[in-house]
Protein backbone atom coordinates (compact mmCIF):
# COMPACT_ATOMS: atom_id res chain seq x y z
CA UNK A 1 0.00 0.00 0.00
CA UNK A 2 1.93 3.05 0.90
CA UNK A 3 5.17 1.19 0.57
CA UNK A 4 4.67 -0.59 -2.07
CA UNK A 5 6.73 0.38 -5.13
CA UNK A 6 4.32 -1.01 -7.62
CA UNK A 7 1.73 1.66 -6.53
CA UNK A 8 3.44 4.69 -6.07
CA UNK A 9 0.22 6.57 -6.92
CA UNK A 10 -1.89 5.09 -4.27
CA UNK A 11 -1.88 8.32 -1.64
CA UNK A 12 -2.73 10.34 -4.97
CA UNK A 13 -5.68 7.85 -5.46
CA UNK A 14 -6.54 8.46 -2.17
CA UNK A 15 -7.00 12.86 -2.34
CA UNK A 16 -8.79 11.94 -5.69
CA UNK A 17 -11.34 9.59 -4.12
CA UNK A 18 -10.51 7.08 -6.11
CA UNK A 19 -9.71 4.26 -3.66
CA UNK A 20 -12.20 1.00 -3.61
CA UNK A 21 -13.75 0.53 -0.79
CA UNK A 22 -11.53 -2.40 0.36
CA UNK A 23 -8.40 0.01 0.14
CA UNK A 24 -9.80 2.95 2.05
CA UNK A 25 -11.10 -0.04 5.13
CA UNK A 26 -7.49 -1.04 5.12
CA UNK A 27 -6.26 2.44 4.91
CA UNK A 28 -8.13 3.41 7.72
CA UNK A 29 -6.78 0.99 9.72
CA UNK A 30 -3.28 1.49 8.75
CA UNK A 31 -1.10 3.46 12.04
CA UNK A 32 0.09 6.41 9.01
CA UNK A 33 -3.48 7.23 8.08
CA UNK A 34 -4.33 10.15 10.76
CA UNK A 35 -1.22 11.66 9.96
CA UNK A 36 -2.40 11.78 6.29
CA UNK A 37 -5.54 12.88 7.63
CA UNK A 38 -3.90 15.94 9.32
CA UNK A 39 -1.49 16.74 6.25
CA UNK A 40 -4.55 17.47 4.14
CA UNK A 41 -6.83 19.15 6.63
CA UNK A 42 -3.75 21.53 7.64
CA UNK A 43 -3.40 21.89 3.96
CA UNK A 44 -6.54 22.47 3.48
CA UNK A 45 -5.96 25.22 6.39
CA UNK A 46 -3.72 27.22 4.56
CA UNK A 47 -4.51 30.00 1.67
CA UNK A 48 -1.95 32.08 -0.03
CA UNK A 49 -2.47 36.09 0.33
CA UNK A 50 -5.26 38.07 -1.13
CA UNK A 51 -4.80 38.32 -4.83
CA UNK A 52 -6.67 41.79 -5.91
CA UNK A 53 -7.46 41.03 -9.29
CA UNK A 54 -9.00 44.81 -9.94
CA UNK A 55 -5.86 46.22 -8.44
CA UNK A 56 -3.96 44.07 -10.61
CA UNK A 57 -5.81 45.13 -14.02
CA UNK A 58 -5.17 48.67 -13.32
CA UNK A 59 -1.80 48.60 -12.88
CA UNK A 60 -1.47 46.36 -15.53
CA UNK A 61 -3.64 49.20 -17.98
CA UNK A 62 -1.04 52.13 -16.82
CA UNK A 63 1.50 50.29 -17.42
CA UNK A 64 0.71 49.69 -20.80
CA UNK A 65 -0.18 53.37 -21.68
CA UNK A 66 3.31 54.21 -20.38
CA UNK A 67 5.30 53.56 -23.66
CA UNK A 68 8.75 53.11 -22.00
CA UNK A 69 7.60 50.20 -19.96
CA UNK A 70 4.85 49.50 -22.35
CA UNK A 71 7.24 48.55 -25.04
CA UNK A 72 10.81 47.28 -24.20
CA UNK A 73 11.05 45.59 -27.81
CA UNK A 74 10.54 49.30 -29.53
CA UNK A 75 13.80 50.51 -27.56
CA UNK A 76 15.92 47.36 -28.66
CA UNK A 77 15.14 47.90 -32.35
CA UNK A 78 15.67 51.46 -32.52
CA UNK A 79 19.07 51.48 -30.62
CA UNK A 80 21.24 50.07 -33.94
CA UNK A 81 19.83 53.70 -35.09
CA UNK A 82 20.86 55.36 -31.94
CA UNK A 83 24.31 54.04 -32.23
CA UNK A 84 24.80 54.88 -36.04
CA UNK A 85 23.23 58.47 -34.77
CA UNK A 86 25.95 58.93 -31.87
CA UNK A 87 28.76 57.89 -34.01
CA UNK A 88 27.16 60.37 -36.79
CA UNK A 89 26.93 63.17 -33.87
CA UNK A 90 30.94 61.77 -32.79
CA UNK A 91 32.25 62.19 -36.01
CA UNK A 92 31.02 65.29 -36.82
CA UNK A 93 32.16 66.57 -34.13
CA UNK A 94 35.77 65.42 -34.58
CA UNK A 95 35.20 67.39 -37.83
CA UNK A 96 33.47 70.25 -37.75
CA UNK A 97 34.24 71.61 -34.12
CA UNK A 98 37.64 73.25 -34.13
CA UNK A 99 39.68 71.79 -31.02
CA UNK A 100 40.37 74.83 -29.91
CA UNK A 101 41.71 75.19 -26.79
CA UNK A 102 40.45 78.10 -24.54
CA UNK A 103 41.86 79.12 -20.97
CA UNK A 104 39.78 81.97 -18.99
CA UNK A 105 40.98 84.02 -15.42
CA UNK A 106 38.78 85.34 -13.29
CA UNK A 107 38.43 88.86 -11.40
CA UNK A 108 41.55 88.40 -9.42
CA UNK A 109 43.04 85.26 -10.75
CA UNK A 110 46.01 84.61 -12.81
CA UNK A 111 46.37 81.39 -14.17
CA UNK A 112 49.44 79.77 -15.89
CA UNK A 113 49.44 77.62 -18.98
CA UNK A 114 52.01 75.63 -20.40
CA UNK A 115 51.53 75.86 -24.24
CA UNK A 116 51.85 72.33 -26.06
CA UNK A 117 55.56 73.11 -27.05
CA UNK A 118 56.62 73.86 -23.26
CA UNK A 119 55.83 77.77 -23.61
CA UNK A 120 54.54 79.55 -20.58
CA UNK A 121 51.40 81.63 -20.99
CA UNK A 122 50.48 83.45 -17.64
CA UNK A 123 46.90 85.12 -17.78
CA UNK A 124 46.32 88.40 -15.77
CA UNK A 125 42.75 88.91 -14.55
CA UNK A 126 39.61 88.48 -16.78
CA UNK A 127 41.62 87.71 -19.55
CA UNK A 128 40.89 84.87 -22.12
CA UNK A 129 43.33 83.06 -24.18
CA UNK A 130 42.70 80.39 -27.18
CA UNK A 131 44.72 78.28 -29.16
CA UNK A 132 44.52 75.01 -31.89
CA UNK A 133 46.22 72.54 -29.98
CA UNK A 134 46.40 70.29 -33.21
CA UNK A 135 47.61 72.94 -35.45
CA UNK A 136 50.45 74.24 -32.46
CA UNK A 137 53.02 72.17 -33.58
CA UNK A 138 53.24 74.06 -37.67
CA UNK A 139 51.76 77.23 -36.51
CA UNK A 140 51.98 78.60 -32.75
CA UNK A 141 49.08 80.88 -32.85
CA UNK A 142 46.80 81.92 -30.18
CA UNK A 143 44.57 84.42 -29.70
CA UNK A 144 44.15 86.78 -26.76
CA UNK A 145 41.38 89.25 -24.70
CA UNK A 146 43.32 90.53 -21.88
CA UNK A 147 46.76 90.14 -19.87
CA UNK A 148 49.28 87.79 -20.45
CA UNK A 149 52.73 87.09 -20.13
CA UNK A 150 54.33 84.55 -22.33
CA UNK A 151 57.82 82.90 -21.84
CA UNK A 152 58.77 81.44 -25.25
CA UNK A 153 60.69 78.42 -26.06
CA UNK A 154 62.39 78.96 -29.32
CA UNK A 155 61.29 77.42 -32.35
CA UNK A 156 58.57 78.63 -35.10
CA UNK A 157 57.06 81.72 -35.22
CA UNK A 158 55.03 82.73 -32.45
CA UNK A 159 52.37 84.72 -32.90
CA UNK A 160 49.83 86.26 -30.16
CA UNK A 161 46.69 88.01 -32.11
CA UNK A 162 44.48 90.67 -30.74
CA UNK A 163 42.08 92.46 -31.82
CA UNK A 164 44.54 95.80 -31.40
CA UNK A 165 47.91 93.69 -33.16
CA UNK A 166 49.61 90.91 -33.84
CA UNK A 167 52.80 90.37 -31.83
CA UNK A 168 55.07 87.78 -33.40
CA UNK A 169 58.44 86.63 -31.95
CA UNK A 170 60.64 83.37 -32.64
CA UNK A 171 61.75 82.98 -28.76
CA UNK A 172 61.61 85.82 -26.14
CA UNK A 173 59.66 86.68 -23.01
CA UNK A 174 57.51 89.67 -23.35
CA UNK A 175 53.70 91.08 -21.75
CA UNK A 176 50.85 91.52 -23.97
CA UNK A 177 47.59 93.64 -22.34
CA UNK A 178 44.79 94.10 -25.10
CA UNK A 179 41.38 95.14 -23.41
CA UNK A 180 39.12 97.24 -26.07
CA UNK A 181 41.03 100.48 -26.70
CA UNK A 182 44.13 99.31 -24.50
CA UNK A 183 47.34 97.79 -26.03
CA UNK A 184 50.38 97.67 -24.17
CA UNK A 185 53.48 95.42 -25.49
CA UNK A 186 56.73 94.79 -23.31
CA UNK A 187 59.53 93.03 -24.51
CA UNK A 188 61.61 91.40 -21.10
CA UNK A 189 63.90 89.10 -23.69
CA UNK A 190 64.80 88.49 -26.99
CA UNK A 191 62.67 90.94 -29.82
CA UNK A 192 59.47 91.20 -30.56
CA UNK A 193 57.22 92.08 -33.52
CA UNK A 194 54.50 94.09 -33.52
CA UNK A 195 52.00 94.66 -36.39
CA UNK A 196 49.41 96.85 -36.01
CA UNK A 197 47.48 97.97 -39.17
CA UNK A 198 50.19 99.08 -41.37
CA UNK A 199 52.41 99.70 -38.70
CA UNK A 200 55.52 97.23 -37.76
CA UNK A 201 57.09 98.16 -34.61
CA UNK A 202 60.36 96.10 -33.14
CA UNK A 203 61.13 95.85 -29.57
CA UNK A 204 63.92 94.87 -27.93
CA UNK A 205 64.04 93.84 -24.26
CA UNK A 206 63.25 96.38 -21.75
CA UNK A 207 61.08 98.03 -24.60
CA UNK A 208 57.41 98.27 -24.24
CA UNK A 209 55.02 100.06 -26.67
CA UNK A 210 51.77 101.60 -25.86
CA UNK A 211 49.25 102.34 -28.35
CA UNK A 212 45.50 103.73 -26.76
CA UNK A 213 42.98 105.54 -27.82
CA UNK A 214 43.05 109.20 -28.22
CA UNK A 215 46.73 109.29 -27.47
CA UNK A 216 49.55 108.99 -29.75
CA UNK A 217 51.97 105.37 -29.62
CA UNK A 218 54.68 105.64 -27.71
CA UNK A 219 57.84 103.25 -26.77
CA UNK A 220 59.82 103.46 -23.51
CA UNK A 221 62.43 101.66 -21.57
CA UNK A 222 62.36 99.93 -18.26
CA UNK A 223 64.97 98.00 -16.46
CA UNK A 224 62.20 95.42 -15.03
CA UNK A 225 63.05 91.26 -15.71
CA UNK A 226 58.90 90.60 -15.47
CA UNK A 227 56.15 92.37 -15.23
CA UNK A 228 55.29 93.32 -11.67
CA UNK A 229 51.71 91.39 -12.16
CA UNK A 230 53.34 88.13 -12.25
CA UNK A 231 54.39 89.49 -8.06
CA UNK A 232 50.50 90.62 -7.62
CA UNK A 233 51.36 94.66 -8.50
CA UNK A 234 49.98 96.07 -10.96
CA UNK A 235 51.59 99.40 -11.85
CA UNK A 236 51.15 101.99 -14.46
CA UNK A 237 53.20 104.34 -15.77
CA UNK A 238 51.60 107.59 -16.91
CA UNK A 239 48.41 106.10 -17.77
CA UNK A 240 44.99 107.39 -17.82
CA UNK A 241 42.98 106.81 -15.15
CA UNK A 242 39.77 104.75 -16.64
CA UNK A 243 42.57 102.15 -17.53
CA UNK A 244 43.68 102.12 -13.87
CA UNK A 245 40.47 102.06 -12.48
CA UNK A 246 39.34 99.19 -14.99
CA UNK A 247 42.51 96.99 -13.46
CA UNK A 248 41.18 97.80 -9.85
CA UNK A 249 37.82 96.52 -11.18
CA UNK A 250 39.06 93.03 -12.60
CA UNK A 251 41.21 92.01 -9.81
CA UNK A 252 38.71 92.52 -6.98
CA UNK A 253 35.73 92.22 -9.28
CA UNK A 254 34.18 95.88 -8.27
CA UNK A 255 32.49 98.14 -9.97
CA UNK A 256 33.78 102.11 -9.44
CA UNK A 257 31.40 104.29 -9.93
CA UNK A 258 32.44 107.28 -11.33
CA UNK A 259 30.61 111.57 -11.29
CA UNK A 260 32.45 114.27 -11.97
CA UNK A 261 36.27 113.01 -12.42
CA UNK A 262 38.13 112.77 -15.62
CA UNK A 263 38.96 109.75 -16.58
CA UNK A 264 41.36 111.14 -19.00
CA UNK A 265 43.92 112.49 -15.45
CA UNK A 266 47.35 110.37 -16.39
CA UNK A 267 48.11 108.09 -13.09
CA UNK A 268 51.41 107.11 -12.22
CA UNK A 269 51.65 104.63 -9.55
CA UNK A 270 51.30 100.82 -8.13
CA UNK A 271 49.06 98.93 -6.53
CA UNK A 272 48.87 95.63 -4.81
CA UNK A 273 46.36 92.68 -6.20
CA UNK A 274 45.97 90.79 -3.17
CA UNK A 275 44.82 93.64 -0.58
CA UNK A 276 41.88 95.28 -1.24
CA UNK A 277 41.64 98.24 1.27
CA UNK A 278 45.62 98.80 0.45
CA UNK A 279 45.10 98.97 -3.35
CA UNK A 280 41.72 101.11 -3.27
CA UNK A 281 43.51 103.45 -0.28
CA UNK A 282 46.74 103.80 -2.66
CA UNK A 283 44.99 104.66 -5.80
CA UNK A 284 42.33 107.08 -4.49
CA UNK A 285 44.39 108.56 -1.57
CA UNK A 286 47.25 109.68 -4.01
CA UNK A 287 44.56 111.16 -6.24
CA UNK A 288 43.10 112.87 -3.35
CA UNK A 289 39.49 111.20 -4.01
CA UNK A 290 37.21 110.13 -1.34
CA UNK A 291 35.29 106.62 -1.37
CA UNK A 292 32.93 104.33 0.22
CA UNK A 293 32.08 100.76 -0.63
CA UNK A 294 28.56 100.51 -1.06
CA UNK A 295 26.52 98.60 1.91
CA UNK A 296 24.19 96.53 -0.51
CA UNK A 297 26.55 94.16 -2.34
CA UNK A 298 30.46 94.78 -1.11
CA UNK A 299 31.11 95.29 -4.67
CA UNK A 300 30.25 99.14 -5.87
CA UNK A 301 32.85 101.69 -5.05
CA UNK A 302 31.42 104.75 -4.63
CA UNK A 303 33.55 108.27 -5.29
CA UNK A 304 32.87 111.49 -4.33
CA UNK B 1 -8.50 39.45 -37.80
CA UNK B 2 -12.00 37.80 -39.10
CA UNK B 3 -14.10 38.23 -35.57
CA UNK B 4 -12.58 41.32 -33.23
CA UNK B 5 -14.57 39.91 -30.15
CA UNK B 6 -12.11 36.56 -30.00
CA UNK B 7 -8.99 38.97 -30.63
CA UNK B 8 -6.29 39.14 -27.78
CA UNK B 9 -6.04 43.03 -28.97
CA UNK B 10 -9.83 43.50 -27.77
CA UNK B 11 -9.57 45.41 -24.96
CA UNK B 12 -12.94 43.85 -23.29
CA UNK B 13 -11.24 40.30 -24.37
CA UNK B 14 -8.60 41.13 -22.73
CA UNK B 15 -9.24 42.17 -19.40
CA UNK B 16 -12.00 39.10 -19.30
CA UNK B 17 -8.55 37.21 -19.99
CA UNK B 18 -6.74 38.98 -17.21
CA UNK B 19 -9.44 37.82 -14.52
CA UNK B 20 -10.03 34.61 -15.42
CA UNK B 21 -6.15 33.91 -15.68
CA UNK B 22 -3.96 36.21 -13.61
CA UNK B 23 -4.51 34.45 -9.79
CA UNK B 24 -3.81 31.38 -10.84
CA UNK B 25 -0.50 31.95 -13.01
CA UNK B 26 0.60 34.06 -10.07
CA UNK B 27 0.18 31.54 -7.80
CA UNK B 28 1.65 28.72 -10.73
CA UNK B 29 4.94 30.98 -10.70
CA UNK B 30 4.90 31.13 -6.74
CA UNK B 31 4.94 27.36 -6.09
CA UNK B 32 7.50 27.10 -8.87
CA UNK B 33 9.95 30.10 -8.34
CA UNK B 34 8.99 30.74 -4.23
CA UNK B 35 8.54 34.52 -3.99
CA UNK B 36 4.96 36.02 -4.31
CA UNK B 37 5.23 39.40 -4.91
CA UNK B 38 8.15 38.78 -7.75
CA UNK B 39 5.68 36.49 -8.85
CA UNK B 40 3.14 39.20 -9.06
CA UNK B 41 5.48 41.58 -11.38
CA UNK B 42 6.18 38.29 -13.34
CA UNK B 43 2.49 38.43 -14.17
CA UNK B 44 2.63 41.91 -14.96
CA UNK B 45 5.29 41.65 -17.12
CA UNK B 46 3.56 38.51 -19.05
CA UNK B 47 0.43 40.19 -19.82
CA UNK B 48 2.11 43.50 -20.88
CA UNK B 49 3.97 40.70 -23.25
CA UNK B 50 0.65 39.64 -24.52
CA UNK B 51 -0.55 42.90 -24.96
CA UNK B 52 2.10 43.87 -27.02
CA UNK B 53 1.84 41.00 -29.51
CA UNK B 54 -1.88 40.41 -29.10
CA UNK B 55 -2.06 40.48 -32.75
CA UNK B 56 0.23 37.36 -33.05
CA UNK B 57 -1.49 35.25 -30.01
CA UNK B 58 -4.77 34.39 -30.92
CA UNK B 59 -7.34 34.23 -27.54
CA UNK B 60 -7.22 30.25 -27.97
CA UNK B 61 -3.24 30.48 -27.39
CA UNK B 62 -2.86 32.94 -24.84
CA UNK B 63 -3.10 30.77 -21.91
CA UNK B 64 -0.14 28.66 -22.73
CA UNK B 65 1.37 32.06 -24.37
CA UNK B 66 1.31 33.85 -20.52
CA UNK B 67 2.52 30.68 -18.86
CA UNK B 68 5.71 30.05 -20.90
CA UNK B 69 6.34 33.85 -20.98
CA UNK B 70 5.78 34.07 -17.17
CA UNK B 71 7.95 30.71 -16.51
CA UNK B 72 10.95 31.98 -18.97
CA UNK B 73 10.99 35.39 -16.78
CA UNK B 74 10.62 32.99 -13.67
CA UNK B 75 14.01 30.85 -14.91
CA UNK B 76 16.19 34.09 -15.74
CA UNK B 77 15.25 36.54 -12.66
CA UNK B 78 16.15 33.08 -10.70
CA UNK B 79 19.17 31.90 -13.20
CA UNK B 80 22.18 32.86 -10.89
CA UNK B 81 20.49 32.06 -7.56
CA UNK B 82 18.87 29.35 -6.07
CA UNK B 83 15.86 30.40 -4.45
CA UNK B 84 14.03 29.62 -0.95
CA UNK B 85 10.79 29.11 -1.02
CA UNK B 86 8.98 31.77 1.45
CA UNK B 87 5.99 31.34 2.85
CA UNK B 88 5.93 33.91 5.71
CA UNK B 89 3.44 37.03 4.57
CA UNK B 90 2.78 34.39 1.44
CA UNK B 91 0.75 31.34 3.17
CA UNK B 92 -1.76 32.23 5.68
CA UNK B 93 -4.54 30.40 7.32
CA UNK B 94 -7.56 30.42 6.25
CA UNK B 95 -9.99 31.89 8.34
CA UNK B 96 -12.45 29.92 10.34
CA UNK B 97 -15.40 29.70 13.05
CA UNK B 98 -12.84 29.01 16.27
CA UNK B 99 -15.23 29.33 18.74
CA UNK B 100 -15.68 25.93 19.51
CA UNK B 101 -12.07 24.88 20.08
CA UNK B 102 -10.06 24.74 22.98
CA UNK B 103 -7.33 27.29 23.25
CA UNK B 104 -4.66 23.95 23.16
CA UNK B 105 -5.98 23.12 20.13
CA UNK B 106 -5.87 26.07 18.81
CA UNK B 107 -2.31 26.61 19.78
CA UNK B 108 -1.23 23.17 18.27
CA UNK B 109 -2.91 24.01 15.24
CA UNK B 110 -1.04 27.11 14.57
CA UNK B 111 2.32 25.05 15.63
CA UNK B 112 1.17 22.54 13.35
CA UNK B 113 0.83 24.56 10.41
CA UNK B 114 4.14 26.31 11.25
CA UNK B 115 5.65 23.05 10.79
CA UNK B 116 3.59 21.94 7.51
CA UNK B 117 4.39 25.10 5.83
CA UNK B 118 8.08 24.67 6.76
CA UNK B 119 7.86 21.13 4.93
CA UNK B 120 6.10 22.51 1.92
CA UNK B 121 8.92 24.87 1.55
CA UNK B 122 11.46 22.04 1.30
CA UNK B 123 9.33 20.06 -1.01
CA UNK B 124 11.06 19.83 -4.62
CA UNK B 125 9.60 22.75 -6.74
CA UNK B 126 7.54 19.71 -8.93
CA UNK B 127 6.05 18.02 -5.55
CA UNK B 128 4.96 21.69 -4.19
CA UNK B 129 4.22 23.07 -7.34
CA UNK B 130 1.55 19.88 -7.81
CA UNK B 131 0.56 19.98 -3.95
CA UNK B 132 -0.12 23.67 -3.46
CA UNK B 133 -2.11 23.93 -7.02
CA UNK B 134 -4.06 20.45 -5.96
CA UNK B 135 -4.76 21.82 -2.37
CA UNK B 136 -4.86 25.42 -2.44
CA UNK B 137 -5.88 25.61 -5.90
CA UNK B 138 -8.23 22.99 -6.10
CA UNK B 139 -7.02 22.12 -9.73
CA UNK B 140 -7.73 18.63 -10.73
CA UNK B 141 -5.20 16.11 -11.59
CA UNK B 142 -5.58 16.82 -15.11
CA UNK B 143 -5.28 20.49 -15.24
CA UNK B 144 -2.54 20.33 -13.44
CA UNK B 145 -1.02 18.18 -16.01
CA UNK B 146 -1.93 21.00 -18.94
CA UNK B 147 -0.77 23.50 -17.28
CA UNK B 148 2.49 22.08 -16.77
CA UNK B 149 2.60 20.01 -19.70
CA UNK B 150 2.61 16.04 -18.20
CA UNK B 151 0.93 13.31 -17.91
CA UNK B 152 -1.48 13.26 -15.82
CA UNK B 153 -0.06 9.73 -14.40
CA UNK B 154 3.43 12.06 -13.75
CA UNK B 155 1.43 13.96 -11.62
CA UNK B 156 -0.09 11.62 -9.34
CA UNK B 157 2.89 10.44 -8.70
CA UNK B 158 4.89 13.76 -7.98
CA UNK B 159 1.17 14.28 -5.06
CA UNK B 160 2.09 10.73 -3.82
CA UNK B 161 5.81 11.52 -3.52
CA UNK B 162 5.22 15.19 -1.99
CA UNK B 163 2.77 13.32 0.79
CA UNK B 164 5.40 11.07 1.31
CA UNK B 165 8.12 14.05 1.85
CA UNK B 166 6.12 15.66 3.81
CA UNK B 167 4.78 13.35 6.07
CA UNK B 168 8.61 12.08 6.72
CA UNK B 169 9.53 16.24 7.63
CA UNK B 170 6.91 16.51 9.88
CA UNK B 171 7.30 13.51 12.20
CA UNK B 172 5.16 11.91 14.75
CA UNK B 173 5.05 14.67 17.88
CA UNK B 174 1.34 15.91 16.44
Amino acid sequence: MLNDKKDDIFLSRWMNKELSKEEIQEFKLHPEYKHYIKIIAGADALDLKKYDIEKELSNLKSKKQDPIKNKPNLVIKFLPYLTIAASIVIILGIFLFNPNTSFHSNYGEQLTVTLPDGSEMILNAKSTASFNTKKWKENRILVLDGEAFFKVKKGSKFTVNTKNGKISVLGTQFNVQSQNDFFEVTCYEGKVTIAYQKQVEILTAGKGYRNLKNIQPKSWSFIDTTPSWLSNTSSFKSIPLKYVFKELEEQYNLQIKTVNIDLETIYTGTFPNNNKDIALKTVFNTLGIEYRISQDDGKTVILE
Amino acid sequence: MPDNKKSTCNEKAFDQFFKSNSKLLRNYIYYKFGDLDQAEDIVQDAFIKLWNNCSKVPLNKAKSYIYTIATNIGISNTRHQKVKFKYKDYIIHRTRDVNNESPEFIFLEKEYLEKLKNAIADLSERQREVFLLNRIDKKTYKEIAELSGVSVKAIEKLMHKALLTLRKKIGNNI
